[in-house]
């Protein structure tokens, strides 16, 4: 008997055969480590400009990304997903990449923004890296000049299926 | 007194001071020589006809040779007198090869990071300024982005700067961190670096904080990590297409400094705004001005421990986020007004709404003060913390909340009005030593708290009185002739001042956005030494400083 149980394939088996419990359930490591992976996404609380405010405001009672167990940590080490909401400049390019340094492995980056995407409304400025994939490695661009909270919420649910793709032991997610 | 007064009563006590009096501008402007620059301002500052003692805003035009005219750089200050309610600008002229001006900070404390922006981004020295370094770009920046002849580099430590060339390198796929510059350690104090990305600094701000144990020797602001060069792309993009820039420039009161561009060019051009359109304005800007002193004071509230006050406002704020997206089609960054009105009208539909929203609003606000404004951690951990007296506040150039939380009465739109404010019953909130001295942390955060009561009577008025008609003038192509002008609104933050240079074409010759945030970061390493570095946290919080409003 084999049931999908939060989107993971789970199969029950009784080990004294019958239907009687205990069943012992089975299913693959990628599957559950994937399925601890995508449910805890502690994000960065990494606010630059003005898409930290729709951040925020995902973060709020409305759209509350608690729910897919995504929670905002302040911290580097304790964070999986670094969101970069908002313009980087030249002066904050050092500092994200140390940031993204800092993170523990599997580690995933979502552009929020057009600033984060492609330097956006300020390409023509002398200060603005235009995109911050030229920095660090991007797993997800998400469009919008801000983006609205709904966006980033889907977002976050592409996010836990690219998860859901990973195999355990790969370091794909380099250093 | 009117500013040929001034500049008679100037000529009259320095007579060799003066070179020209610019009568011709809107802002008539006074132009000393500059040898005398800082004589004629301590005169300014202290003579009792004129006082003025807010140096209100500092900076520079690039004037490239034209024809005859040998090019310069124009510093220009902005002076006014809270007490004679008046004021004047002085301008210098230096050499543009070599620009070389005497500071004013010993004069006003404010004038020192507006003397470091205009080193950084024009390139002027300023003989005895005590930290000439660069505060925007970083230190090993090469030029200086706003001289009109400012070639952008391809490239800055291998990153190139322009998305083209971006995608022809190709996506980085390994992050290397080895550019990060590392602080030089000072002997026998510790030094810290608090950001640029930490929770409570509001943004990307850095503190580099000096402390003894928990005690701080000093914090020095850190600026610059989100400049974006608004002003510049200002030149490049027009008066119209400046518009969703200053939305940026303050993305929680993006409708104050829609509201100030539009007053600049609508001076310049002298453009009328209809009546129906004056009221669409307050009513959008009275329900940002709510909006972003909720953040403030939720921030402040969640920085010092307190998370669930923070919660309540943002599920309050989403509400008038509907509100205005149902005005103008946007949560954040509005992009409303116009010159000669707004892009569109408020429809009685929203108005009823604003009103229903008003009235399930002020229980709201109850339960924001039962929940943290008398709770005793909180009243104690901003009370007598980081007093500012109001001659401090005035030196340094703080502006609204922070102002009145020293006790100062002073609101643009009451003071120095500007659309229809004087026609609406409000009052001007100053701080009252509730639980502690005036002045104090405290005073900064009641003041914003009772100001978005204040914004409610307002609202609930002109819901009210709003008239019929037209929402826009009609305008011709914008092409204001050579002048330049000075505008101001009260924001969330303040004063919050445009200035525009207009050389007779369709496109700015220079903007320099005056924002409260910028001066209101210079007093905090006058206020720093000697404070726990958690009271740090509720300086910053008091503040309400927003990093892109500092750097722009």
């Amino acid at each position: 008997m084999t049931e999908n149980l939060s989107g993971l394939e789970v199969s029950r088996q009784c080990p004294t055969g019958g239907d009687a419990a205990p069943f012992v359930v089975t299913t693959r490591v990628d599957d559950l480590v994937n399925w601890f992976r995508e449910s805890s996404i502690w994000y960065l609380l990494f606010a630059t400009a003005c898409c930290g405010i729709e951040l925020m405001q995902t973060g709020g009672p409305r759209t509350d990304l608690d729910r897919f167990g995504a929670v905002f940590r302040s911290t580097p080490r304790q964070s999986d997903l670094l969101i970069v909401a908002g313009t980087i400049t030249y002066k904050m390019a050092d500092r994200v990449r140390l940031l993204y340094a800092q993170m523990a492995s599997p580690k995933y980056v979502l552009a929020m923004g057009s600033c984060a995407n492609c330097g956006g409304l300020f390409q023509p400025s002398y200060s603005v890296v235009p995109g911050v994939d030229a920095i660090v490695p991007v797993d997800i661009y998400l469009p919008g000049c801000p983006p609205r909270p709904e966006a980033l919420n889907e977002a976050i649910l592409r996010l836990q299926d690219l998860m859901k793709g990973e195999h355990w032991a790969s370091r794909r997610k380099h250093q | 007194m009117t500013e040929s007064e001034i500049c008679d009563r100037l000529k009259a006590a320095l007579p060799d001071a003066v070179e020209e009096f610019e009568s011709q501008l809107l802002d008539p402007a006074i132009r000393v020589k500059p040898a005398r620059l800082v004589e004629a301002c301590r005169f300014l500052r202290d003579d009792p006809s004129t006082r003025m003692h807010y140096l209100r805003l500092v900076t520079g035009v690039d004037r490239l040779p034209a024809g005859e005219t040998p090019g310069r750089i124009e510093m220009v200050y902005h002076l006014w007198s809270y007490e004679k309610r008046h004021g004047i600008v002085l301008r210098v002229h230096l050499d543009r090869d070599n620009p070389v001006a005497d500071t004013v900070c010993g004069v006003w404390p404010v004038a020192n990071w507006g003397e470091r922006e205009a080193f950084d981004l024009l390139g002027v020295t300023f003989t005895g300024h005590p930290d000439l370094k660069r505060i925007m770009m970083p230190v090993d920046w090469v030029g200086h982005p706003l001289r009109k002849d400012y070639q952008r580099p391809d490239r800055y430590h291998g990153l190139p700067t322009n998305r083209t060339a971006v995608l022809e390198q190709g996506r980085v796929q390994v992050a290397t961190a080895e550019h990060v510059a590392k602080a030089e350690p000072v002997s026998g104090y510790m030094q810290l670096n608090m950001g640029p990305h930490h929770p409570a600094t509001h943004g990307v701000i850095n503190f580099l904080i000096e402390t003894d144990g928990e005690v701080l020797r000093r914090a020095i602001p850190d600026v610059g990590y989100l400049h974006r060069g608004i002003e510049k792309i200002s030149e490049m993009v027009g008066y119209l297409g400046t518009m969703p820039y200053t939305d940026r420039v303050d993305y929680l009161g993006a409708m104050f400094t829609n509201h100030g561009w539009a007053l600049a060019v609508e001076k310049l051009c002298n453009i009328e705004v209809p009546r129906r359109a004056e009221f669409c304005r307050v009513i959008a800007s009275e329900l940002n001005r709510i909006a972003s002193h909720q953040i403030a004071t939720g921030a402040l509230a969640m920085d010092l421990g307190a998370f669930t006050p923070f919660l309540h406002w943002i599920r309050e704020r989403e509400k008038i986020n509907d509100i205005m997206e149902r005005i103008c089609g946007a949560r954040l960054t509005y992009n409303y007004m116009r010159f000669g009105g707004v892009s569109r009208d408020i429809d009685q539909v929203t108005i009823d709404e604003i009103r229903r929203w008003l009235d399930h609003y002020e229980p709201m606000m109850l339960e924001f003060d039962r929940l943290i404004s008398g709770n005793e951690i909180f009243i104690r951990r901003l009370a007598n913390v980081a007093v500012i007296d109001p001659d401090d506040a005035i030196a340094y150039g703080l502006v609204g909340p922070n102002l009145r939380g020293s006790g100062l009465a002073w609101d643009v739109r009451r003071d120095e009005p500007y659309s229809i404010y004087n026609e609406f019953e409000w009052d001007v909130i100053t701080g009252t030593g509730v639980h502690g001295v005036v002045g104090d942390a405290f005073d900064r955060y009641d003041c914003r708290l009772r100001e978005i009561r204040e914004s409610v009577r307002i609202l609930r008025q002109a819901c009210e009185r709003i008239p019929e008609g037209e929402v826009r003038t009609k305008t011709a192509r914008i092409k204001p002739a050579a002048n330049e002008v000075y505008t101001r609104v009260e924001g969330p933050r303040g004063e919050c001042g445009f200035f525009v240079v207009s050389d007779g074409t369709d496109k700015p010759y220079r903007s320099r956005f005056r924002t409260g945030s910028f001066t209101a970061m210079t007093i905090i390493e006058h206020l720093s030494p000697g404070l726990m570095i958690a009271d740090l946290v509720a300086l910053i919080g008091s503040l309400d400083v927003l990093a892109p409003e500092i750097d722009r």
